[in-house]
C-alpha cells in the first residue's frame, strides 16, 4: 500500500477535549486578545450590520412572497405558460432570489474582511465601542 | 426486480467508495471531517448530496400530491437555511477550530460542562432527523421488492452502518460528491421523461386542477394501514375475492392488508382530515397545518426549516472541511445553487401524480408517488426501467443522508458524550442504526417531511440560539445558553410529541403543536438573552467572539 502520508489535523477545541480524561478539569481554553482589540471589534460590528441586514432581507422574501401569495389570489388565476403565476413564484422564481442574496452577502462579507488587514479602513461606526 | 438490482447496485458503488476510503480512515479528526483535503467544488456537492435526503426526493412528492402545493415552501425553507447558514455561522464557525456543535460551545462558553448537554440535543435531533429516512428506504424497497416494510428497514440499517463503520467521513465525502450527480440524475431525467410520454391531456389536468378527482380506469387500491375515509356519493366496489360492496354516502373504515376495486370514473374519496385533491386550498401555495390559518403555519414552517438547517449537526460540521472561513462561505453558496437547481422537479411527481395516481392518498402512501408514478405514468418496460431510476435515486439519497447524520450522532455519542477512540465512534454508529432502525418500525403511517420538520424545528429551537448569540453577542453566558437549550430542546420535542400522542382537533393549538417554531424559537432566544443578563461574560468572551471574524492572515486567502 503506497497510499501517501497523510497528516493528522486536530482543532486546538478537539485537542482539549480530547485531553480532558487524561488529566481532567483543567481545559479552559484561554483566548489570547486580537493584536488589534479596536479594528477586531470594528470589523465585528461591520460583519454583524451585514448579516443582521442579510437576515432581514431573507426573511422579507420569504414572508413576503408568502404574504403575497395569501394576499393576492389573483396569483393563481394569472398564468405564465399555463402555470399559475403563485406555483412559478414559489416554486421556480424563489431559488435564484436565494442563489442571489447569499452571494451579495459573501461579496459584502468578504470585503469587509479585506480592509480588515493592515492599513485597510474598517467601514462604518467610528466610535467603535462594544455592544 | 429490475428497481432491487439497481438498488443492489447503488449499495455496492457506495460500499466500494467507501472501502477505497478506508485507508484514509486512521485517527478520529481523519474518521469525522476527512483531514481537511477534500476540495470546494466536491465539498458543495457533498454537503448537496448528504443534504438532499429522502425527504426531498420521496417527501415533498408525497406530501405535494397529498396537502397540494403549499408543500413547495418545505423545498424553499430548506434552501433558505443555508442562506442563514451563509450570512451568520459558516465562517465564524470555520475559524473557532470546532468540530461539532458542542465543540463549538465548549470554545465560546469555556466550561465543559455545557459538551454534555448538546450531546444529547444532537441524538434528539439526529434521531428524529434518521428515524425519515429509514422510513423512505423501508417504503421503496417494500414497494419494488414486496417484502414486508420492515425488512427494507433493517437492510437499510445494516448497509449504511456496515459503509460508515469501515470508511467514515472521508468516504462519505466522495460517496456524497457522486449522490449529488446520482440523485439529479435519477430525479430529473424521469421526470422530463414522464412530461413529454404524459401527454398533452395530462400536463393540462396537472396544470389545472379541479377539485373531485376522479380514478381514471378502474383501480386497485391496496390499503397497507387502517383506513378511515369519506365518500360522498353512493360507490361500488369490489373487495379482493369480488365481492361487491356498495358504500353509502358517510365515512368508511377499510383494515390494512385488505383491497378494494374501484370502478373508472368513480370519486377518488380521501381520508379525513385531508384537504380535496384539487381543490383551492390544494392548489393555494400556502402551508395549511390546521385548516384554518394558512399564512401562520408556513411562516412557522419556513422559521423552522430555514433557521434550523444552521442548527443541525451534520451540516454544521461540514464546514471544517473547507480550508478557510472564505471556502467556507463561498461553498454554502454552492450549495444554495445545486439545490435551487435540484428542488425544480419534485413537485413534478407530485402534480402527475394527483392525475395518475390519486389512490395512493387513500391508502396513504403518497411518500411512494415518486416510484409508483413511473410504471404508471409509463406502461411497459419504459415504465420498469423509470422505477428503477427512481428507486435507485431515492435509495441513494437516503444510503448518503443517513450516512452523515450516523456520522454526527456517533460523533455525539463518542466524542461528546464518551471518549474519542476510532473502535468507540463505530461502535457508536452501529448503535445509532440500531435505535433509528427500532424507531422507524412503527412509524410507516408518518410522513416523512413531518418528521423530518420537526428535527428542524427542534435544531431551531436549540442549537440556532446558541450560535447565532454566541457567534454575534459577546454577553453569552453559561447559564443562559443552558437555560435556553433545555427550554428550547423541551418545548419543541414536547409540542411535535403532544401533537403526536393527542392528535388534537383543528385551530390554533394543534398548529402550534403541530409547528412549534413560531413560539419555541422566540422563547429560546428569549431565555438564552435573559438568562444570560443576569449573570455577567467572562472578560474573555470579547476575544472568544471577536476571534471568530478575524481573518487569520490579511491578504486574499485570509482564513
Amino acid at each position: 500500500m503506497t497510499a501517501q502520508r497523510r497528516t493528522r489535523v486536530t482543532s486546538p477545541q478537539t485537542r482539549i477535549a480530547l485531553a480532558r480524561r487524561h488529566r481532567g478539569g483543567q481545559h479552559l481554553l484561554r483566548v489570547p486578545a486580537p493584536a488589534d482589540t479596536e479594528r477586531a471589534r470594528l470589523v465585528f460590528l461591520a460583519q454583524r450590520r451585514r448579516a443582521v441586514g442579510s437576515m432581514l432581507l431573507l426573511a422579507l422574501v420569504l414572508f413576503g412572497l408568502s404574504g403575497l401569495v395569501a394576499f393576492v389570489p389573483a396569483l393563481g388565476e394569472l398564468r405564465v405558460a399555463q402555470f399559475p403565476l403563485s406555483w412559478l413564484l414559489v416554486g421556480v422564481v424563489a431559488y435564484p432570489v436565494l442563489v442571489t442574496l447569499a452571494m451579495w452577502h459573501v461579496r459584502a462579507a468578504e470585503r469587509i474582511e479585506r480592509t480588515a488587514g493592515p492599513g485597510g479602513a474598517v467601514p462604518g461606526d467610528p466610535g467603535g465601542a462594544g455592544p | 426486480m429490475t428497481a432491487v438490482l439497481a438498488i443492489g447496485l447503488v449499495v455496492l458503488a457506495s460500499l466500494a467508495i467507501g472501502v477505497y476510503g478506508v485507508r484514509a480512515a486512521r485517527s478520529t479528526p481523519d474518521f469525522l471531517i476527512a483531514s481537511r483535503q477534500v476540495g470546494p467544488g466536491y465539498n458543495a456537492m457533498a454537503i448537496a448530496g448528504e443534504y438532499l435526503s429522502a425527504a426531498s426526493i420521496l417527501g415533498l412528492a408525497g406530501l405535494l400530491l397529498k396537502n397540494g402545493l403549499g408543500t413547495l415552501w418545505y423545498a424553499v425553507g430548506f434552501t433558505a437555511g443555508y442562506v442563514a447558514v451563509a450570512a451568520l455561522v459558516a465562517g465564524p464557525m470555520r475559524r473557532s477550530g470546532a468540530y461539532t456543535v458542542p465543540d463549538f460551545a465548549e470554545y465560546r462558553l469555556g466550561t465543559s460542562r455545557i459538551r454534555k448537554l448538546c450531546g444529547c440535543i444532537v441524538l434528539v435531533i439526529m434521531l428524529l432527523y434518521l428515524v425519515p429516512q429509514f422510513k423512505g428506504a423501508g417504503v421503496v424497497f417494500q414497494l419494488v421488492s414486496g417484502t414486508p416494510y420492515w425488512v427494507g428497514v433493517v437492510l437499510a440499517g445494516l448497509v449504511v452502518s456496515a459503509s460508515i463503520a469501515a470508511g467514515g467521513m472521508r468516504s462519505a465525502t466522495y460517496v456524497q460528491a457522486f449522490h449529488y450527480v446520482l440523485k439529479l440524475t435519477f430525479i430529473a431525467v424521469p421526470a422530463v421523461y414522464l412530461i413529454v410520454q404524459a401527454g398533452t391531456d395530462t400536463r393540462t389536468e396537472a396544470l389545472h386542477p379541479e377539485p373531485g378527482t376522479v380514478f381514471e380506469q378502474t383501480t386497485v387500491v391496496e390499503f397497507t394501514v387502517d383506513t378511515t375515509f369519506v365518500v360522498h356519493e353512493p360507490t361500488t366496489v369490489r373487495d379482493g375475492q369480488g365481492q361487491p360492496h356498495r358504500l353509502e354516502p358517510g365515512s368508511h373504515t377499510v383494515a390494512g392488508d385488505e383491497q378494494r376495486v374501484f370502478p373508472a370514473g368513480a370519486a377518488v374519496p380521501h381520508p379525513q382530515g385531508l384537504p380535496d385533491l384539487g381543490g383551492e386550498q390544494w392548489s393555494t401555495p400556502l402551508l395549511d397545518i390546521d385548516g384554518g390559518h394558512p399564512l401562520v403555519g408556513t411562516w412557522s414552517t419556513l422559521m423552522a426549516l430555514t433557521l434550523g438547517c444552521m442548527g443541525l449537526p451534520h451540516v454544521v460540521m461540514r464546514f471544517h472541511t473547507s480550508p478557510t472561513a472564505r471556502t467556507a462561505r463561498r461553498v454554502a453558496v454552492g450549495v444554495i445553487a445545486l439545490l435551487g437547481v435540484f428542488y425544480l422537479f419534485p413537485a413534478v411527481y407530485g402534480l402527475l401524480g394527483r392525475v395518475l395516481t390519486p389512490q395512493l392518498v387513500l391508502t396513504e402512501a403518497t411518500d411512494t408517488v415518486a416510484v409508483a408514478l413511473p410504471a404508471q405514468a409509463v406502461p411497459g418496460s419504459p415504465g420498469v426501467v423509470l422505477t428503477a431510476l427512481v428507486a435507485a435515486g431515492a435509495f441513494g439519497a437516503f444510503l448518503s443522508t443517513s450516512s452523515g447524520l450516523l456520522l454526527a450522532l456517533a460523533g455525539g455519542l463518542s466524542h461528546d458524550l464518551f471518549s474519542g477512540s476510532v473502535p468507540r465512534l463505530r461502535l457508536a454508529v452501529v448503535v445509532g442504526a440500531l435505535l433509528a432502525v427500532l424507531l422507524a418500525l412503527p412509524t410507516a403511517r408518518l410522513d416523512i417531511n413531518v418528521l423530518v420538520g420537526w428535527a428542524f424545528a427542534v435544531a431551531a429551537s436549540t442549537f440556532c440560539p446558541l450560535l447565532v448569540l454566541g457567534i454575534w453577542w459577546r454577553r453569552l453566558t453559561v447559564v443562559g445558553a443552558s437555560a435556553g437549550l433545555v427550554v428550547g430542546a423541551v418545548t419543541a420535542t414536547g409540542a411535535v410529541s403532544t401533537a403526536l400522542v393527542l392528535d388534537p382537533s383543528p385551530g390554533w393549538a394543534a398548529m402550534l403543536l403541530a409547528q412549534p417554531a413560531a413560539w419555541t424559537v422566540p422563547l429560546a432566544f428569549a431565555t438564552m438573552i435573559l438568562g444570560s443578563l443576569v449573570g455577567r461574560a467572562p472578560d474573555w468572551s470579547e476575544h472568544a467572539v471577536l476571534r471568530l471574524h478575524t481573518p487569520r492572515h490579511p491578504g486574499p486567502e485570509s482564513g
